[in-house]
């Protein structure tokens, strides 16, 4: 299917879903952390620039762990997230949707190397677009995954007060389907309310505005408000 | 259960839930120090999590909105997160890898790490013993430039230089040393990802590239300040960069041959082994620039002692990495 979902059953026996974020979104967190990284080290060297040689020598410790140990100590101590990450609403999971360990965080990014090859992530990218889970070659080995992270949405009922009783016995991904339209549409042009719910023809046996209202209906009822 | 009574009759559990997630679920070590001050107790949360884990089963069986189970999901996921996150690193831990664990796994890959030892020495050796007999073959390996370089930094008849140092004080060295040569052999380790091809060409480069210069060096009569300057850290930077190819080489080797795994799977646990053998490579590196930096350029040492303390470091890595850590048992 084309969703990117990937399902992993928990011990529990329910499904966790793990929504894979896709190249563009890590390529534009990762854009946002390059330069929080570039602006650390113009700033310490301006500071260690004062020191004459043992600057020089603290100036290179300091690349040092900004190549190396930045996304490694981000993503172990802080659940996943870089701030480039987080700005994005990007997170770093491992494989079975536990939050990513210190080996796991350590072999994605030393593993950046590769992922890098030949110039600018094109190895990286292939393997993003050929995985079903957009994952990189460091991913791959690493055994982890980046998700979308906290996408929150609170619940909310079909804006109109009608109520009507579907004609027929519906099945439970339908009557998913009509209740996410009474949660949802409001947030759509009127002309796309429509087009949707013309498609629900069948079962509203109305068309056009009619059969928005005649949807809501039904998104109410099957929320139990009678 | 239509959907709204469902909703109703649970939200308050899911509320007191997602507080204590929020309160109590970012961070370990602060929820053991701060005392709990809301209604759901530590103890209660594994049950109340796997009630959560039923009520989005129960959710998704009955076809509920999205949004409701969007949000069960989000809470069975931050449950999930906390129940089975990896247990933060500890100090004493730190030890323990270093002195047995490190070493145990180097011998568990005892195959990959003698193969890269000699993809390593022999060239190295082949092209020092060559370069006794045939000098002129710098010049088609070194550029002339660098050569030149060389030679000036180990001018025997130069007391201004310290050895193996054009100028700089040791700390800046130090800084050097910790970027260029780490970044190499966790490069080295990375590289071998590519079929291992990568790690093999990081090693036999290196072999070669050694082998030249202190092949000229000593051809030409400059042995004594060159070998002063390299026996100190040589047992710690050589051995590591030939145990960061040998990682490189058993990531290689699980793409090339996983055995009867998958692909995928293989590489995960060559991954995983490889990322402990990196934290132990880096550190070897760290020893040996803080050799390199402030040990090694010490002119005042004389050549006895500099050997002797070479020779000593050279058994104690032989012996860390041969026997530490036999017959302790394995933690995870």
């Amino acid at each position: 299917m084309l969703d990117t979902y990937r399902e992993v059953v928990t011990p529990e026996g329910v499904g966790l879903h793990l929504p894979a974020a896709g190249p563009v979104p890590r390529a534009l967190a990762w854009g946002i952390d390059l330069a929080i990284r570039l602006g650390i080290v113009m700033v310490m060297a301006m500071f260690l620039a004062l020191l004459g040689k043992v600057g020089q020598g603290l100036y290179l410790i300091v690349v040092f762990l900004v190549f190396w140990a930045y996304p490694i100590v981000l993503e172990a101590v802080w659940r996943g997230q870089t701030p480039g990450k987080k700005a994005l609403g990007l997170r770093v999971v491992s494989g079975d949707g536990a939050p990513v360990g210190w080996l796991a965080a350590i072999t994605r990014n030393l593993l950046r190397t590769v992922d890098m090859l030949p110039f600018g992530y094109a190895v990286g990218l292939v393997a993003c677009l050929a995985d079903p889970y957009a994952r990189r070659l460091g991913d791959m080995v690493a055994g982890t995954l980046v998700v979308h992270a906290g996408r929150e949405g609170g619940h909310v009922p079909a804006p109109v007060n009608t109520v009507f009783v579907p004609p027929a016995q519906l099945l439970p991904e339908e009557q998913g389907a009509i209740v996410a339209f009474g949660e949802r549409a409001p947030q759509l042009t009127p002309s796309r309310q429509e087009e949707l719910a013309n498609l629900a023809q069948p079962i509203t046996a109305a068309h056009g505005q009619a059969g928005v209202q005649r949807l809501y209906g039904m998104a109410n009822w099957l929320l139990g408000r009678r | 259960m239509r959907q709204e009574q469902f909703v109703a009759r649970h939200q308050a559990e899911w509320l007191a839930f997602e507080s204590w997630l929020h309160a109590r679920g970012e961070n370990a070590r602060r929820a053991r120090r701060e005392r709990n001050t809301g209604e759901l107790t530590d103890e209660e949360v594994p049950a109340r999590y796997r009630r959560i884990c039923q009520h989005l089963a129960l959710a998704r069986r009955r076809g509920y909105s999205p949004m409701v189970v969007d949000r069960l999901q989000a809470l069975m996921q931050g449950g999930h997160g906390v129940l089975y996150r990896t247990p933060p690193p500890r100090w004493q831990r730190a030890v323990r890898f270093l002195l047995a664990e490190f070493p145990r796994l180097v011998r568990s890959e005892a195959g990959c790490m003698w193969v890269a030892a000699a993809v390593f020495v022999f060239p190295l050796v082949l092209m020092f013993v060559l370069l006794q007999f045939r000098p002129e073959l710098v010049y088609s390996i070194v550029s002339p430039e660098q050569v030149a370089m060389y030679e000036r930094m180990y001018d025997p008849s130069d007391p201004g230089h310290a050895l193996g140092r054009e100028s700089g004080t040791d700390w800046q060295m130090f800084g050097h040393y910790i970027w260029n040569n780490i970044s190499i052999g966790l490069k080295t380790f990375a590289g071998g990802l590519v079929a291992g091809i990568g790690a093999l060409i990081v090693l036999v480069v290196n072999g070669i590239g050694i082998g030249t210069v202190f092949g000229h060096l000593q051809q030409i009569g400059y042995g004594d300040p060159l070998w002063r300057f390299v026996c100190g850290h040589a047992p710690f930077e050589l051995t590591a960069i030939v145990l960061a190819g040998g990682a490189g080489l058993r990531l290689g080797l699980s793409l090339v041959a996983p055995g009867r795994q998958r692909r995928l799977d293989a590489l995960a646990a060559a991954g995983k082994k490889g990322a402990k053998l990196c934290l132990g490579v880096a550190f070897m590196l760290l020893v040996a620039a803080f050799i390199e930096a402030f040990w090694s350029s010490t002119q005042s040492i004389p050549a006895a002692v500099k050997y002797s303390v070479s020779g000593v470091l050279w058994t104690l890595v032989a012996v860390w990495l041969g026997f530490a850590g036999r017959g302790v048992a394995d933690e995870d």
